[in-house]
């Protein structure tokens, strides 16, 4: 018996051309495919594993967002979550602290064994939602975890650190992030669309806070500048080395 | 008197690099906010080796935290023992590195605050005694400037980004020993990764061969620069060497559909067919090294250098390695 | 032959035994059953759906209805000029004013020219009476269908995105289905972890609405020996989205260059907003070079004096590319109703090129075979007579009715643009009577190529990626982003000489042929599905579910 809470986010497609609104301070959605956060599918997956690995549970998938949101919710319903559960509000906060106090509210006593989130959104790079919940629900937190394996109540997870791979034990319950490389996300099968049709979806509306981190300005990055030939042959390393580092800032 | 915290990391008992960025952009923010002092903190299981010399680098104070139990990274011990340092010495902001360990560990010190993190910066300023951050969002396709009301501030700085630049401090040391209570979360060992486990679709920094490479065992010369990054980099091939059965499909960069967009794209020995240029040219920053200066690679290049590579490749090897020793 | 090529003769033929599949064979993952599945979730599939749904809830009948389409999303593999004759949307939702209809341009089309070209200038031409757009409406496709399709969920309607049907199951002479593509295989066809067995869908009635060049249609037809008086021709429309600094306030279609004159086609500029225009070139693949290049051509257009002051400055944001069905009223299937099946729109044929229009015709196509289907349905006969109530309402109809009119205009211009214009001319004046009879068309891959070598349109391009483009960047721009370890779908002939490669890289648009050291190098995940390749060259088959463009407002 595994009771499983993935939390998920509707985002902008990754190909999404960037173009800014009228605002000057958010996204001009007009002609923007929304979809479920790549990393979230690594969660919902998860979840699922989990879950078929116990033989018996439930894997239920919350979103904080607008009621398009429900769409991103029926993904993960098709893909075999259980039931969904929509915090509607009319814009993500930027704060991630809001967020994540709204999303903790929700999953106070659930009673889960595991809560599941991506290890960022591709649009905000928040990077942080999944540990804040974590911290307010005084739980076991993993981040940005690229294998897993659970015995019981014990888990051991890898995540990836500049020069190698953490080891990190925890007990269930826990808060853990997903990483590209946890697993592979299915495809929805035909009948698991069908399914997710009929699946609960359940809408609550909320009211972020404010937050205390105003949006001042979004803009786009300036434009690539022409290359150059730094030099010919390994004399010119050293320059190139300087360059990637003080201009380039890459290194 | 306003004060800076920023948030070190050691590894093995030793600092790392990062460090002196961290250290690096709370000056700047400390600068920007009008004389105020930057207070440097490290978890550690005892001293750390080169601590006071963060001095140099605009740090009024360097404080050590000690407990047995942060030899390796402690997440919960060490949220504990920051927050509390924190919450306690009414700091205007508290500045993380945005590394592995930082991401995981600014966003539970931020919440044992009541705050969020303003992750991932690439430029803070104060306007107007407010806090002002820049990050990317969107993949890097637009950038996101943003007033930090939070107090304290809790900001994490993308790495590679704040040069850092010296500024000599009298850098006084301390050390603090603080009681945590054992943490749940326990950090066993790290691994070395296994070579080649890094994808190309997700490398931060991508070394690709081609055909200049001559025969398949030359590619060691990229798999050699590849680990002067220290696990960082991946491995890449182009179209023509994998179909020739040098390099596994796994490796191929240049096929549309597989747009890999790292931080640094280094394309060795490749010409720049179609194919391949299509597959890397939204990379942040490209390097070429081809013998045909008329190559198209030199054309979507940022920076090019002309020449053999088997005398280039094996220079900037030495190079990389100096950097990352 | 060596100055010539005969595209037939490099080309295979269709798999038919792939793809008539026996039900109940071998190899499928789930099973589902339906009532009506429709194939293709475009103007036609969906307006079939919809009309279905509405029959369905008016007679209180319970109906299940699914709609199969191999784009990741709604939209995404639907591209069009577009200039819409409104009238089937308001046949399809009469409860809907025409200022909710999803079309762009802010009201009907008040202002529209057509000029010939000439390499730097430029000659104002009447409008033909053919090509009259007032009162009709400028838009996406991709907005129509996503529209279309949101309002066939909202009427109960499941609509599969990302599920390609690859086969025909048939029991005996009918068809009971089909089979989708695979998913998840590696470049070698094996599965993986993540792989996903093919579906079979089977209902009592199956409607394919593939669009231009239907693969399931064309094996169909050939399996039932279903032929046409002419057989089916292709043109290619290369089309790109563009953000002007300049506005734009007419609809303007142009002739004449860059096309030799020996081809047929033109292009069209369109402000779906003042500052935002569509514009493509659209060139018949009964061309005579073999270095034709229709997406260079259109590169070469945009460099024009006409277009050149309204682009400059501009951004290019997105590219793509379609074939067209040509042949118009002699090269429609004999039938088009059979035993549980029926062809709609574009995979019937039902576009009228002397006015450029399709989309209302796949919309009313597909809306009558609605209502066959309904009946046959509900009497429980899903089969031969009751579709066939589909064939005799479409030729009853303005479709068969307007073909007509047309028919032997576009095939005129197989002796090329201007005998053909003078003759299209007096198609016009006398109603299509002029002259009498029928002209007979051969397929596009029947026409030889000829190999002008250091004539060929195309070969000494060189994209300024500002205003002109490479294929690459082209592809880029088409959102395409298939995996690249997909096996291939793109199934060549025998003996392709280096010639023949470089014909291919000049046809396909998308850069997926590259003429090598003696032969071709095939890149098929830049494919765009446009079926171009289909036409003249390797075949076409479906792959993975979500591949191929990602149109956004095509």
């Amino acid at each position: 018996m595994m009771k499983i809470a993935v939390c998920i986010k509707r985002v902008p497609d990754s190909e999404t051309r960037v173009k800014i609104a009228a605002d000057g301070k958010s996204l001009d959605e007009a002609g923007v495919k929304f979809a479920l956060n790549p990393y979230d599918e690594f969660a919902v997956e998860e979840g699922l594993r989990r879950k078929e690995k116990a033989g018996t549970g439930e894997v239920a998938v919350i979103a904080l967002g607008p009621a398009a949101a429900q769409e991103t919710i029926r993904t993960a319903l098709a893909m075999g979550a259980d039931r969904g559960v929509l915090l509607q509000a009319d814009r993500i906060p930027v704060d991630g602290f809001e967020t994540a106090q709204l999303l903790a509210a929700e999953l106070k006593d659930g009673g889960w064994d595991l809560i599941l989130f991506g290890k960022m959104a591709i649009d905000d790079y928040n990077h942080q939602v999944g540990p804040l919940v974590a911290e307010l629900l005084g739980l076991p937190c993993v981040t940005a975890v690229a294998h897993l394996e659970i015995e019981g109540t014990r888990g051991v997870a890898e995540r990836e650190v500049e020069g190698g791979i953490e080891v990190v034990e925890f007990p269930l319950p826990a808060v853990l992030t997903a990483d590209k490389g946890l697993n592979e996300p299915r495809y929805p099968a035909l009948k698991g669309i069908m399914a997710a049709k009929k699946k609960p979806l359940e809408v609550k509306p909320v009211q972020p806070g404010a937050g205390a981190i105003e949006v001042l300005a979004l803009t786009l990055p300036p434009e690539r500048k022409e290359g150059k030939i730094v030099g010919e042959g390994a004399g010119a390393v050293a320059e190139l080395v300087r360059l990637l580092r003080e201009e380039a800032k890459v290194l | 008197m306003t004060t800076v915290l920023a948030v070190l990391e050691q590894r093995d008992g030793a600092l790392r690099k990062i460090s002196h960025e961290v250290v690096t952009g709370a000056r700047r923010l400390a600068d920007a906010l009008g004389s105020a002092s930057v207070e440097a903190v490290v978890c550690a299981a005892g001293p750390v080796g080169n601590a006071a010399g963060v001095g140099s680098f605009g740090a009024d104070k360097i404080v050590t935290l000690t407990n047995a139990s942060f030899g390796k990274y402690a997440p919960e011990g060490y949220a504990q023992a920051i927050a509390e340092r924190a919450k306690n010495g009414g700091y205007r902001a508290v500045v993380f590195p945005a590394s592995a360990t930082g991401k995981d560990l600014a966003p539970r010190v931020a919440a044992k605050l009541g705050v969020a993190v303003a992750a991932d910066i690439t430029d803070v300023a104060v306007d107007g005694g407010a806090i002002v951050v820049t990050r990317p969002v969107y993949a890097g396709k637009a950038l996101l400037k943003a007033k930090v009301a939070a107090q304290p501030a809790v900001l994490s700085l993308r790495p590679n980004v704040f040069t850092p630049v010296e500024r000599p401090k009298a850098g006084t040391a301390e050390t603090v020993a603080v009681n945590v209570p054992p943490g749940r979360v326990v950090v066993r060992e790290i691994k070395a990764a296994p070579a080649g486990t890094l994808d190309v679709a997700e490398a931060q920094i991508i070394i690709s061969g081609g055909r200049g490479l001559k025969e398949p065992a030359n590619f060691k010369v990229i798999e050699e620069l590849a680990k002067a990054f220290g696990g960082r980099a991946a491995v890449g091939a182009s179209r023509a060497v994998v179909d020739a059965g040098w390099r596994a499909h796994a490796d191929q960069v240049g096929q549309t559909g597989k747009t890999v967009s790292p931080t640094l794209y280094i394309a060795v020995g490749i010409s720049g067919a179609i194919q391949h240029l299509a597959g890397m040219r939204t990379s942040k920053v490209i390097v070429a090294i081809n013998k045909d200066k008329d190559a198209p690679i030199f054309k979507v290049a940022d920076y090019g250098v002309v020449g053999d590579l088997f005398e280039i490749v094996p220079k900037l090897t030495d190079e990389i390695r100096k950097l990352h020793g | 032959m060596a100055d010539r090529i005969l595209p037939a003769a490099y080309q295979p033929p269709l798999p038919l035994d792939r793809l008539i599949l026996q039900d109940g064979a071998e190899g499928a993952g789930d099973r589902m059953e339906l009532d009506v599945l429709i194939v293709g979730a475009g103007p036609a599939g969906l307006a079939c759906a919809i009309e279905l749904a509405k029959l369905a809830k008016a007679d209180g009948t319970e109906l299940n209805i699914g709609v199969l389409e191999k784009a990741e999303a709604l939209g995404e593999h639907s591209l069009s000029g577009a200039v819409v004759n409104p009238r089937a949307f308001r046949d399809l939702f009469p409860e809907v004013q025409d200022a909710d209809f999803p079309f762009r341009g802010g009201g009907p089309v008040t202002k529209e020219a057509v000029y010939l070209l000439t390499k730097a200038g430029k000659l104002r031409l009447p409008t033909p009476p053919t090509m009259h757009n007032k009162g009709y409406y400028l838009a996406s496709l991709c907005e129509i269908v996503r529209w279309l399709g949101t309002k066939a969920e909202e009427l109960g309607v499941n609509v599969f995105t990302g599920f390609p049907a690859a086969q025909l199951l048939v029991r005996g002479q009918a068809v009971a289905g089909v089979r989708t593509a695979a998913a998840g295989l590696d470049r070698d066809g094996n599965q993986t972890a993540a792989s996903m067995a093919p579906n079979d869908l089977v209902a009592k009635v199956t409607a394919l609405a593939e669009g231009t060049r239907g693969l399931l249609a064309q094996a169909w037809c050939q399996w039932q020996g279903v032929t046409s008086e002419n057989p089916q021709i292709f043109a290619l429309g290369v089309k790109e989205l563009w953000e002007t600094k300049q506005p734009l306030d007419r609809v303007i279609h142009t002739m004449g260059w860059p096309l030799p004159s020996d081809a047929f086609g033109g292009s069209f500029v369109y402000p779906l907003e003042p500052h935002l225009v569509a514009l493509g070139l659209v060139v018949g693949l009964d061309y005579k070079d073999a270095g034709l290049d229709v997406h260079v051509l259109l590169q070469r257009l945009k460099l024009h004096p006409l277009l050149r002051p309204l682009l400059e400055g501009g951004e290019m944001v997105e590219w793509g590319a379609k074939t067209i069905p040509e042949g118009g009223f002699y090269s429609l299937p004999e039938r088009r109703a059979g035993d549980g099946v029926v062809l709609l729109g574009d995979a019937a044929g039902f576009v009228d090129v002397p006015s450029l229009k399709g989309i209302h015709y796949a919309m009313q196509s597909g809306m009558f075979a609605a209502r066959a289907i309904f009946r046959a349905v509900k009497s429980g006969e899903g089969a031969g007579t009751a579709l066939g109530e589909y064939d005799r309402m479409v030729n009853e109809s303005y479709i068969a009715a307007d073909l007509y009119r047309t028919r032997n205009m576009r095939l005129a211009f197989r002796d090329g643009f201007y005998l053909g214009g003078l003759q299209a001319a007096l198609m016009t004046l006398t109603g299509g009577r002029f002259p009498n009879g029928k002209y007979r068309m051969q397929a596009d891959a029947d026409v030889p190529r000829r190999l002008s070598p250091g004539l060929r349109p195309g070969s000494v391009f060189t994209p300024d990626g500002r205003l002109t483009f490479s294929k690459v960047d082209a592809v880029f721009k088409s959102g395409n982003a298939t995996r690249d370890t997909i096996p291939s779908h793109l199934v060549g002939g025998q003996g392709v000489s280096t010639d023949v490669a470089r014909f291919y890289a000049a046809m396909c648009p998308a850069g997926v042929y590259e003429a090598v050291d003696g032969g071709v190098r095939i890149n098929a995940p830049n494919c765009v599905d446009c079926k171009a390749t289909d036409v003249l060259g390797p075949r076409w088959t479906p792959r993975e579910g979500g591949s191929g463009p990602k149109y956004k407002r095509m």
